[in-house]
């Protein structure tokens, strides 16, 4: 008899929601069994003994071989995972344009932030913002070396800071670049351990890996070890490693968002990984002003009025959970959209490396949505020439599984779990160099698994499809379908190389093969009533070819 | 407990009655706090001065002094400069200290009994409250008090204030608008509670609340306690009956957290049935039925799949409701 446990909960509780898995051993593999989802506030045990009771239901002999049978609910072990609220973060800087890498540094690591820099505020004001009771950190930072238009004023803010950190013993301190030499001002306090809260030293805030210590610094700061979003860090290096691809995880929260990529070695770069937890691109933000509204407006194929949507979304701050279909869905969607373009934005380096292989949406945004329109959803902004295929961690085991610490338990289960993990949705092919207005070319789909459909034709169709100019559609190709999609343009094009001839290799998925010529970036059109027309139409067109 | 009583765990929960309740005040440097942590404070107490218009002035401290970040400056004797005579320490450069402080100042008084537990010199004032709270999702204005009185369950107009309501805090039901909270504050009303405030009269009221703060003679302090959220709908059974229980009590609305606060020891609070839900959103927003059993996935409106149960109202009917458009009280 072993003790050894054959099922566990994974949990991941986000700031709206909370899910729960079951995951077992079944032969000699770990399997998904059940996944449930509900708004944070419901009982977990209670989730937990619902998705046993299912479980036992569907299929009572595994039950019984998972020991479901004997063991109550609340032993079995658990997995679990929490998205902490984004602490808040005062920066304060020689000159405002010391501040900008600074609050770009950490507003992606983890922090909600309140900046000023000397040059725009007096002592008075900038001692209002570092006693704030809501602050939870302060970074002080400086050009390494301080530039001319912010050395004068170090002095002064060194003395300022150290005040406050005497004053906040419990938070944490971080002096930046330049401003580390006045580590001195600090006196005592700046002596590990004399006080219950750190103060630190990192390198300047910049672009790129130079800027790497200080948010490295910043996000061990903000995000506790067991958090959701750190943990899918840990996911996406390991999926990187065990499907040998380039991957791109995207969590839109309620509370913020998270990008992390992850690549493999080959020839000419090692592997690595970049996270970014963005605390401005949240689902819901807490309040909502006129450019949050009118990004919403701008995806939103319902109402315009201001004070009408800035209503709801007050309402989806409060209840995130509530209303989420019917109308509720267009909202969240919308909003999901902002929340993708906040967090593009501000992880611009991601633009600059090679596309990724794979991209997976998590988040309680998307658990509940049509898969079509998460798809465009996701592919509406984050746009990247080339292919890519699209998958949802629609059990959010992920975040769970990537907080496993050891790395080889971490693959091993992984790599059991890889066929349950993500919710195919299908591959996306975006070329770019297309000439606007002209025809584009055509594509022929290959393959035994090629049971295509072109926007509602016959099943099986291997005749040439016309491409529309400047338009999105997809063609049906089920999940765990396979085909050699043919692709031949008038004009050269770049679709990984350049060239008018490409057979790419696609696999399908709950929307299929979706061919995207809109262009990158997106262009909309101004009046509101034509941008809903052609959101309609893009949505429509893709939900045609879609199994669903 | 049965399956389907069980399962009612899965609608997401909100106590009804928070307890204990700690209340922070808001300082900012210069302000003076006139209690220290461990002090027991009575309702209507002055804790702190809060300064107009503080501004910050360069010194030399004597010998004798020894200062310190957040202590108090006692300031010089026979100034007439005009400028203020005492302050607060915020740092030292090149010698001299900077001190915040400021020649105009305002009470601020606890709407609440109870004891201090921090005081941190230009940050905050925590006290906690004697009594238990009722917690709302955003308070604006105030901190207040006054004898709670129940008023009409529907929307409040203007025209339907009476002098009578002077003093008091008003119970108005699912909405009111930023007019009728103006003249509410104008008649000597201390404070409202409302179901619902949209975004847009919440903002014409935060408008009127600073022009007013900044006015030289003030009113009395005002604030507005919203219960749910933006957009109008009936008050929640459970938070109604206990409304109802406290009117005619004293009681206190603070921002920080949005809480209705209370102490009446010998108040009986009926509690909820367990099974007893509420539907926030959706077709059915606002009725109040009992929990039937979780029915798992089920297809709504828009191809949203999600989780659902089975709702019993009062006139009988049982409708499919998703489980996140519900609520209850524990």
């Amino acid at each position: 008899m072993t003790t050894a446990p054959r099922a566990f909960f994974t949990q991941d509780t986000g700031a709206a929601t909370i899910a729960t898995a079951l995951v077992g051993r079944v032969g000699s593999r770990w399997r998904l069994i059940g996944s449930l989802s509900l708004p944070i506030g419901s009982d977990p045990a209670a989730l937990g003994a619902l998705l046993v009771e299912r479980a036992t239901a569907a299929d009572p002999s595994i039950a019984v071989a998972l020991g479901l049978d004997h063991t109550p609910p609340d032993e079995i072990p658990k997995v679990e995972v929490t998205s902490h609220p984004a602490p808040r973060l005062a920066l304060v800087a020689g000159s405002e344009r010391a501040l900008v890498p600074l609050v770009a540094a950490a507003a992606r690591s983890g922090w909600r932030t309140s900046a000023a820099s000397a040059e725009a505020v007096d002592p008075l004001q900038m001692s209002t913002m570092l006693l704030d009771p809501g602050v939870d950190g302060i970074l002080a930072g400086a050009g390494e070396p301080p530039a001319a238009d912010e050395r004068r004023a170090l002095g002064e803010l060194g003395a300022l800071v150290a005040a406050a950190a005497a004053r906040r013993p419990e938070i944490p301190i971080v002096l930046a670049g330049g401003m580390a030499i006045q580590l001195g001002a600090f006196g005592e306090l700046g002596e590990s351990g004399r006080r219950p809260a750190p103060v630190l030293v990192a390198s300047a805030a910049s672009d790129g890996p130079r800027g790497g210590g200080l948010r490295e610094v910043l996000t061990d700061l903000a995000l506790p070890r067991d958090d959701a979003r750190r943990a899918l860090g840990g996911a996406a290096n390991a999926l990187a490693d065990l499907l040998d691809r380039r991957v791109d995880i995207v969590d839109i929260g309620f509370d913020g968002a998270t990008r992390a990529a992850a690549w493999p070695t080959n020839s000419s770069v090692t592997s690595g990984m970049d996270l970014a937890v963005v605390p401005s691109a949240g689902l819901a933000p807490a309040d909502p002003d006129d450019e949050v509204v009118d990004r919403i407006a701008d995806w939103s194929p319902g109402t315009t009025d201001r004070h009408r949507l800035r209503d709801r979304m007050r309402e989806l701050r409060i209840a995130p959970w509530a209303d989420a279909a019917g109308d509720g869905v267009a909202l969240r969607l919308a909003a999901a959209r902002s929340a993708l373009g906040v967090l593009d934005r501000a992880t611009p380096e991601w633009g600059q490396r090679p596309a990724a292989d794979l991209l997976i949406a998590t988040g309680g945004i998307w658990s509940g949505a049509p898969p079509a329109s998460a798809l465009v959803a996701v592919i509406d902004v984050l746009r990247r020439h080339g292919v890519v295929q699209v998958g949802m961690d629609h059990a959010r085991l992920l975040a769970p599984l990537g907080s496993i610490p050891d790395l080889r338990e971490r693959r091993a289960i992984m790599a059991d779990l890889i066929d349950d993990l993500l919710l195919p949705l299908g591959t996306v092919v975006m070329p770019a160099g297309l000439r606007p207005g002209r025809n584009p070319g055509t594509l022929v789909l290959h393959g035994a698994h090629a049971g295509a459909e072109w926007n509602g034709a016959s099943d099986g169709q291997v005749s040439p499809i016309h491409l529309q100019p400047g338009g999105l559609a997809s063609i049906w190709l089920g999940p765990g379908a396979s085909a050699v999609a043919e692709f031949r343009f008038h004009d050269a094009v770049r679709l990984g190389g350049r060239g008018r001839h490409f057979a790419i290799d696609v696999t399908g998925g709950l929307v299929g093969l979706v061919v995207d010529l809109r262009g990158v970036p997106l262009k909309l059109p101004d009046r509101a009533d034509l941008r809903h027309d052609l959101l309609e139409t893009w949505g429509t067109a893709v939900r045609a070819g879609a199994d669903w | 407990m049965t399956g389907a009583a069980s399962n009612v765990g899965l609608v997401p929960a909100r106590s009804l009655i928070v307890e204990p309740v700690d209340v922070r005040f808001r300082l900012t440097p210069g302000d003076h706090a006139l209690v220290a942590a461990g002090e027991t404070v009575v309702v209507g107490a002055p804790i702190a001065e809060r300064l107009r218009d503080p501004g910050l002035e360069e010194i030399n401290v004597p010998d004798r002094l020894h200062p310190e970040p957040g202590g108090r400056w006692p300031g010089l004797a026979n100034r007439r400069d005009g400028r203020f005579e005492g302050g607060e320490f915020l740092f030292t450069w090149r010698g001299r200290w900077r001190v915040a402080g400021g020649a105009l100042s305002d009470p601020l008084e606890t709407p609440c009994a109870g004891i201090v537990r921090h005081v941190r010199a230009g940050s905050s004032i925590t006290v906690r409250a004697a009594g238990r709270g009722l917690r709302g999702i955003v308070g604006l204005g105030g901190p207040t008090r006054g004898r709670l009185r129940g008023g009409t369950e529907r929307e409040l107009r203007a025209g339907g204030l009476d002098v009578n309501a002077a003093g008091t805090i008003l119970v108005v039901g699912s909405r009111v608008d930023a007019e009728t909270l103006t003249r509410a504050r104008a008649m000597g009303v201390r404070g409202v509670v409302v179901n619902a405030l949209s975004s847009k009269e919440r903002r014409d009221f935060l408008a009127s609340e600073a022009r007013q703060r900044s006015a030289l003679h003030r009113l009395p302090s005002f604030a507005v306690l919203v219960l749910d959220g933006a957009v109008r709908r009936p008050l929640a059974g459970a938070v109604l009956a206990l409304l109802g229980a406290l009117s005619g009590h004293e009681v206190a609305i603070v921002a920080d957290p949005p809480m209705l606060v209370f102490d009446v020891p010998g108040l009986i609070v009926p509690t909820p049935p367990v099974d007893l839900v509420r539907v926030r959103a959706g077709v059915h927003a606002g009725r109040e039925g009992r929990f039937v059993e979780a029915i798992g996935a089920r297809r709504f409106g828009g191809g949203t799949d999600v989780e659902a149960c089975l709702v019993r109202f009062a006139d009988g009917t049982v409708v499919a409701v998703p489980l996140g458009d519900l609520e209850r009280f524990a």
